[in-house]
């Protein structure tokens, strides 16, 4: 018996590898697109209606969407280019924009350049703009973070406030009707995690600024909009308008349990505000509050994320042809993301489906999508350089000594001192 | 052919001998060594992503111009000199309470205080930083029975987040090292300290002057294993303050520093395996400095 198992031991083996083989070869001819993101509710449901949409008219395309948390995205992208192999790596994956240029520029030749297929002229310049790296662009755009004040119109009524008085304000009217929503309903006026700059981010890039130049040198003692930024978060804290939040899941509770009027934050927030059907009706949207500064908007923007092409990627040529097919051409997905999913695209010519024109009833039957459009246009463009995440951990280091009152030219040249610890 | 055992260095020679050990030495080398190797001369390296280049003791210079990795320094050393003493010691008296043959339920109470041990480091860290929340229910148990007015800023405090975070290393790690003590406290023989009672020595003297001595060995093994552990801490500071360390860096540590340097931040391998290196010169110094320190009172 075992004289004999070991007769037909090169034979089992030299099958087994046939097999093995046989299946390569299958899989090679079915052409499986491999793709990473995160989200199972936004990103993977939006990619997975995608790759139906193409596999209707490419039927030998398949795809396979591998769903992680964000930071396991990002850390296995980021292992997977520092080890120099690609065998590790998915055919298309999602990288969040302020992480864009990071990867452009320490993994050259890593992405594959989309510029000579994609037309970039439809879409929103802002994010085209952060993509391009020595005239070359990579990447497919995809959702926007256009920022948006959500806020709860029952509450602003019972403190005498009408939906016009919520239109164009500033941040510092802004503070002043929270303060008299306090006296009245006695509700905070939003939710403030004090361990994250979301809210320096957005309110510095409505007046066109960032953390860093358009060449990439820091930007933080001479940065008005910085400044203003901090001083902004000073005054809500002094105020004490805000309900402390210790983490996303806990700032996210601060609105969906009631206890606060207003919510500044990305247009990707809608499905989260929207899964409280009780608040239905009580919802209304007006710009951001803008800064009294040279340059000031109303117009920001908070996150969002793209769509990269990894260039050592097996079924690149199908990769490219699939987004630039479905994100560069086909209107009525976008209408069908923002129907199902609230995603804003970033592709203009998708702002005049019949999904963006259509009213909300959960915000009273206002024409919510319409205006993020509308605002989508007019964000500032800014560069977002490749140490965002580092200078927003500076700039978090140093909020708490804003609320107690250091000066803020003090705070900014602490934070210009640690991010020049931080880019070498 | 009989077999003959050749002495000396004839042994070094034979070939049998190291096939036989071949197979585990080239894996050794390959997976040990060699990443060992690699990553010292990637210390000497910086730039960002793939495009590295050799940079002398640039990394080295960047060190002492870094405040957050300053920060950071501090902040290991201050978990190491706090909670490293708290823990031995607790460690310590929970032991010799526990080895008390007398004690009722004592099976059970050795368990309660070892099981934290049992758990996952992810689980428990995710289950404090409920239990501390501003809301949760260690705040809500203290103003229930009148300890603070308002509740305490577990997580967003500097102060109050380092506290945290000893206490929940403690809490996790004092099971752990409580085994190894009870172990050595079995080893000791019981006349010993009958001895010592029949001459009227007090409880607390056995304890100082019997017990402490006798178990100096594991005492030292412990404080190295703890003393690396705390060197090395990651999981629950990652966990407890979604991966920043915050807040204002106060709970950042040396470990969490160097995962954001290569996965957070533009990456950067050379300087993390600099600040790698710097775990690892630490440990061997500060395990040099106990293991003297024990040496002396031998004599």
């Amino acid at each position: 018996m075992d004289i004999q198992a070991r007769a037909y031991l090169p034979r089992i083996a030299a099958l087994a590898l046939a097999g093995a083989s046989f299946l390569g070869v299958s899989a090679a001819q079915a052409k499986e697109i491999t793709i990473w993101c995160w989200d199972p509710n936004f990103n993977v449901a939006i990619m997975k209606e995608a790759g139906d949409r193409y596999t209707k008219t490419h039927p030998d395309v398949t795809f396979n969407i591998v769903d992680f948390a964000k930071l396991d995205v990002e850390q296995k992208l980021q292992t997977g280019l520092s080890s120099g192999t690609a065998d590790a790596l998915p055919d298309i994956v999602l990288i969040e924009d302020y992480g864009a240029q990071k990867y452009l520029q320490s993994f050259p030749g890593a992405f594959a350049p989309l510029s000579g297929t994609v037309d970039y002229s439809g879409f929103a310049p802002y994010k085209v703009e952060l993509m391009t790296l020595d005239g070359e662009v990579y990447g497919m755009p995809f959702d926007s973070g256009v920022t948006g004040l959500y806020y709860r119109k029952d509450y602003l009524e019972a403190a005498g406030f009408k939906p016009e008085d919520m239109q164009d304000l500033t941040w510092d009217r802004f503070i002043e009707i929270g303060k008299q929503v306090e006296a009245k309903t006695g509700k905070k006026m939003m939710g403030l995690d004090p361990n994250d700059a979301g809210l320096v981010r957005i309110i510095m890039q409505s007046a066109g600024q960032w953390y860093f130049h358009k060449e990439g040198k820091p930007n933080i003692t001479g940065n008005a909009a910085l400044k203003a930024a901090l001083e902004t978060i000073g005054k809500i804290m002094q105020a004490n308008i805000y309900k402390p939040a210790n983490g996303w899941s806990d700032w996210v509770g601060t609105f969906s349990s009631g206890d606060v009027a207003t919510v500044v934050t990305g247009v990707w927030i809608t499905g989260t505000v929207k899964a409280q059907p009780d608040q239905s009706g009580n919802w209304g949207v007006a710009p951001i509050p803008a800064l009294s500064i040279e340059g000031a908007t109303h117009a920001s923007n908070l996150g969002g994320s793209s769509w990269y092409v990894l260039e050592s990627s097996e079924e690149k040529a199908e990769a490219i042809d699939f987004l630039n097919e479905i994100y560069a051409k086909d209107i009525d997905f976008y209408q069908k993301i923002l129907q199902d999913r609230g995603a804003v695209g970033s592709l203009l010519a998708a702002r005049g489906g019949a999904a963006y024109e259509a009213a909300d009833p959960f915000f009273g039957g206002e024409k919510v999508w319409q205006n993020f459009s509308e605002w989508l246009a007019k964000v500032p463009s800014v560069n977002y350089g490749i140490f965002t995440n580092e200078a927003d951990l500076a700039v978090t280091a140093q909020l708490p000594a804003v609320t107690q009152g250091t000066p803020v030219d003090e705070v900014l040249k602490a934070i210009e001192a640690e991010i020049a610890g931080q880019i070498q | 052919m009989a077999l003959v055992r050749r002495a000396g260095i004839g042994r070094y020679y034979d070939v049998n001998g190291w096939l036989f050990v071949a197979p585990a030495l080239g894996l050794i080398a390959l997976f040990m060594i060699y990443p060992i190797a690699w990553s010292l001369w990637m210390s000497f390296q910086s730039g960002r992503g793939m495009t590295m280049k050799f940079a002398g003791f640039a990394n080295i210079v960047r060190l002492w111009n870094d405040p957050v990795f300053i920060k950071a320094l501090t902040n290991t050393m201050t978990y190491f000199v706090v909670q490293v003493p708290i823990m031995i010691l607790l460690a310590l008296i929970l032991a010799s309470l526990l080895n008390n043959p007398r004690l009722v339920g004592r099976g059970l109470f050795r368990t309660a205080i070892f099981l934290p041990c049992v758990s996952s480091l992810v689980a428990y860290s995710v289950l404090f930083k409920g239990m501390f929340a501003t809301d949760g229910i260690v705040n809500s148990t203290l103003q229930a029975i009148g300890l603070v007015a308002s509740p305490i800023p577990w997580l967003t405090h500097p102060f109050w987040a380092k506290v945290l975070v000893i206490l929940a290393i403690t809490w996790r790690w004092t099971g752990y090292n409580m085994i190894f003590y009870l172990a050595a406290l079995q080893n000791i023989d019981k006349s010993i300290y009958e001895v010592a009672r029949i001459d009227g020595v007090p409880a607390w003297a056995r304890f100082t002057h019997l017990t402490i001595p006798l178990l100096k060995p594991v005492i030292l093994f412990t404080t190295i294993i703890s003393t690396i552990g705390t060197l090395q801490l990651f999981d629950e500071v990652y966990n407890l303050t979604e991966g920043k360390g915050g807040p204002s860096n106060a709970t950042l540590t040396l470990s969490l520093y160097i995962y954001n340097l290569t996965f957070r931040f533009m990456p950067n391998l050379g300087y993390a395996a600099t600040v790698s290196y710097v775990i690892v010169v630490l440990v061997a110094l500060l395990a040099f400095v106990q293991f003297f320190a024990a040496r002396e009172r031998d004599r």
